[in-house]
């Protein structure tokens, strides 16, 4: 009865111990594997950060993403569709039609219900105890400054690509940096305060729009640059009145009297002209069929450099006519006037000129008049005019180098003449508005016809500027302001020039700015230059 | 004897493969520990870029130029106003815009206030 087994037995039975316990440790390890390992823990996080914030010269947060979530909703196991898509149309604030419709589409096993909600609406959504929703997590950019800065600083669409600005030019640069920073050169402080300032003096002058902008001129950086109407970049949509337009570097303007600075350089740099020289002004100025007005009344003799400081457009004309229009076109190329200026911004603009470059486009252009070019392009010409006569690129990117002039352009006898000359127009002419006690405030005036339509020019419109450079003895940053369309009030006598619109703008802009930007206002007083040339 | 040596590599066979396991496990244990961990870092590192973008969101100089004129009654300095710590008299040294010497840069004009019956 009790048999012992054969050895061949015993070896059986082993083997099929030995193959059972095999296949059991098979069947423990597809159990562990596919029931029990996506409970072993949380998941790994899931990467949400596709770009670099963008931050202020001193590290204040731009533009960041943020972790948000899209939404979907498989409609098959909604008992009530039209409850359920009321009850998500309240929390997120989708259509509820569209949601409704999309749950009775049989085609659709998800609907989209709604993209980048935040933790707020994702609370109020599972507070709606709904079963078959889906939270995909993703990123959506957000902009704490809002509308100060969102021409320059741009937008991103849905899915996180730059679509202007600085979230287009700089794409390579943050999507490199994804979960880093990269610095720009703007600075938070000073775009607030252009955008404050414009925004006031274009309410109280009641124009149709404004724009500023604040320039290291030996540097190329832009601190500032400001656009208004502006626009919300956090809603991603345009409210009546709003304007996703950069005027600063994406429109070109006949800019009127500031050009003359050009004139009164390329005069000094060709040695035709003496500060001390009387020129004939009069009532009209003859060129062929044409006849060159003042915009205001002048006396029958002005000295050369009375004719900057009174913004005389007969005794620009005739420098102009001095060097001719072969050297003013020179000249101005030199300064990079006449092709788009490149920066790391996207928008840019391609300036306009006679193409035929005759004798009145000569005296028209020496008073800004005939030739179009975007603000932007203009200031950086400026600040090769008044940095010594070097030329610099503008830069939206943090520069370790302070001082990043290049090629002489211009010579530096003239860069100290223009100083002074721009210096002797806010302290004898017609920039007396701009001037700060102790910062040595230079600038030029400029009140430019607005052309409609039809390309006639609007009765009385005007396009009114002022561009400052200070300090004036050895300058460090560029104003420009401009006002489009403003109207005078009872405190400016009912005049909307730019003497009294745009200059004070600036004076009140480098008040508030000088002080943060460390400039001391113990300027001494500059004269102007004496027997040059 | 060679009964003895078989079952002795059975024995470490089976000690190897208790071994092995008993490692794996660890690792396991702290590969979850790892996500756990990791998953915890990402989730405050959000927070805290949640409550950095707050925070630059409330302390913005157009925020903080609000409270300040509304509560503070402040406003802006003229530049006369200001100065450096360069030119502010060192101690014990005469201060100088006393003794009848005009008062650099004090070419700004403060406005008459109503209250100066001005």
């Amino acid at each position: 009865m009790n048999e012992v087994p054969t050895v061949f037995q015993r070896r059986i039975i082993i083997g099929a111990v030995l193959s059972i316990a095999a296949f059991a440790l098979v069947g423990i390890r597809l159990v562990h594997v596919t029931l029990l390992k996506s409970l072993d823990g949380v998941r790994a996080a899931e990467q949400v950060v596709a770009r670099a914030d963008l931050t202020d010269r001193n590290g204040e947060l731009l533009a960041r993403d943020l972790p948000v979530k899209d939404l979907y909703a498989r409609p098959k196991v909604f008992w009530d569709k039209q409850e359920a898509a009321r009850g998500l149309a309240e929390a997120t604030g989708a259509s509820e039609t569209r949601l409704l419709n999309g749950f009775n589409n049989a085609k659709n096993p998800y609907v989209l219900v709604a993209r980048q909600i935040t933790p707020d609406t994702e609370a109020k959504v599972m507070h709606l105890g709904l079963p078959g929703l889906e939270f995909e997590t993703g990123g959506k950019r957000y902009y704490p400054d809002g509308r100060n800065a969102a021409q320059v600083i741009g937008v991103t669409d849905p899915d996180n690509n730059g679509v202007s600005g600085l979230e287009l030019g700089l794409q390579d640069e943050i999507r490199a940096a994804a979960g880093g920073k990269v610095a720009t050169s703007i600075d938070t402080r000073v775009q607030y305060i252009l955008a404050h300032e414009v925004n006031a003096a274009r309410e109280m002058f009641r124009a149709k729009a404004g724009a500023g902008l604040v320039m290291d001129v030996n540097n190329g950086e832009v601190l500032g640059m400001v656009s208004i109407p502006n626009f919300d970049p956090n809603t991603r949509r345009l409210s009546p009145g709003d304007s996703t337009r950069n005027a600063i570097a994406q429109d070109i303007y006949e800019l009127g009297s500031v050009f003359k600075i050009f004139s009164f350089a390329l005069g000094f740099e060709d040695r035709t002209i003496r500060l001390d020289e009387s020129f004939p002004i009069g009532q009209g100025y003859k060129i062929g069929k044409h006849t060159i007005h003042e915009a205001e009344r002048m006396p029958a003799t002005l000295l050369g450099r009375d004719i900057l400081a009174q913004s005389s457009n007969i005794g620009t004309a005739q420098i102009a006519l001095r060097s001719g229009g072969v050297r003013q076109r020179e000249f101005l190329t030199h300064l990079g006037l006449l092709r788009p200026v490149q920066s790391e911004l996207p928008e840019t603009a391609r300036p306009l000129y006679p193409s035929n470059w005759g004798t009145i486009e000569t005296a028209t252009v020496g008073f800004g008049h005939g030739i179009s070019v975007s603000p932007l392009s203009f200031a950086t010409a400026t600040a090769t005019v008044v940095n010594g006569g070097r030329r610099i690129s503008p830069t939206f990117i943090k520069q370790s180098a302070s001082d990043l002039r290049g090629e002489q352009v211009i010579k530096p006898q003239t860069s100290q003449a223009m100083r002074d000359l721009l210096r002797y127009v806010v302290t004898d002419g017609t920039g007396g508005k701009a001037d700060v006690p102790g910062y040595d405030v230079g600038g030029k005036t400029g009140s430019a016809q607005v052309p409609g339509p039809n390309g006639r020019y609007i009765p009385h419109a005007l396009r009114t500027s002022f561009v400052a450079v200070f300090p004036a003895h050895n300058p460090r940053y560029i104003v420009f302001v401009t006002l489009d369309q403003p109207h005078g009030t009872k405190e400016t006598f009912g005049f909307a020039l730019a003497g009294y619109t745009a200059a004070p703008m600036a004076g009140r802009i480098i008040q508030r700015v000088a002080p943060l930007l460390g400039v001391p206002n113990n300027a001494p007083p500059t004269k102007l230059a004496s027997g040059y040339p | 004897m060679v009964r003895i040596l078989n079952f002795f590599c059975v024995a470490l066979m089976g000690f190897s493969i208790l071994a092995l396991y008993h490692v794996s496990e660890k690792t396991r244990v702290a590969h979850v520990q790892l996500n756990q961990v990791t998953a915890t870092i990402a989730k405050e590192r959000g927070a805290i870029g949640v409550l950095e973008t707050e925070w630059q969101h409330v302390a913005s100089p157009e925020r903080v130029q609000q409270l300040a004129q509304s509560k503070l009654g402040m406003a802006d300095s003229a530049s006369a106003q200001l100065s450096s710590f360069e030119d502010l008299p060192r101690r014990g040294a005469d201060p100088a815009p006393l003794n009848n010497t005009p008062l650099h840069n004090a070419s700004a004009q403060i406005p008459a206030t109503p209250e100066s019956g001005m």
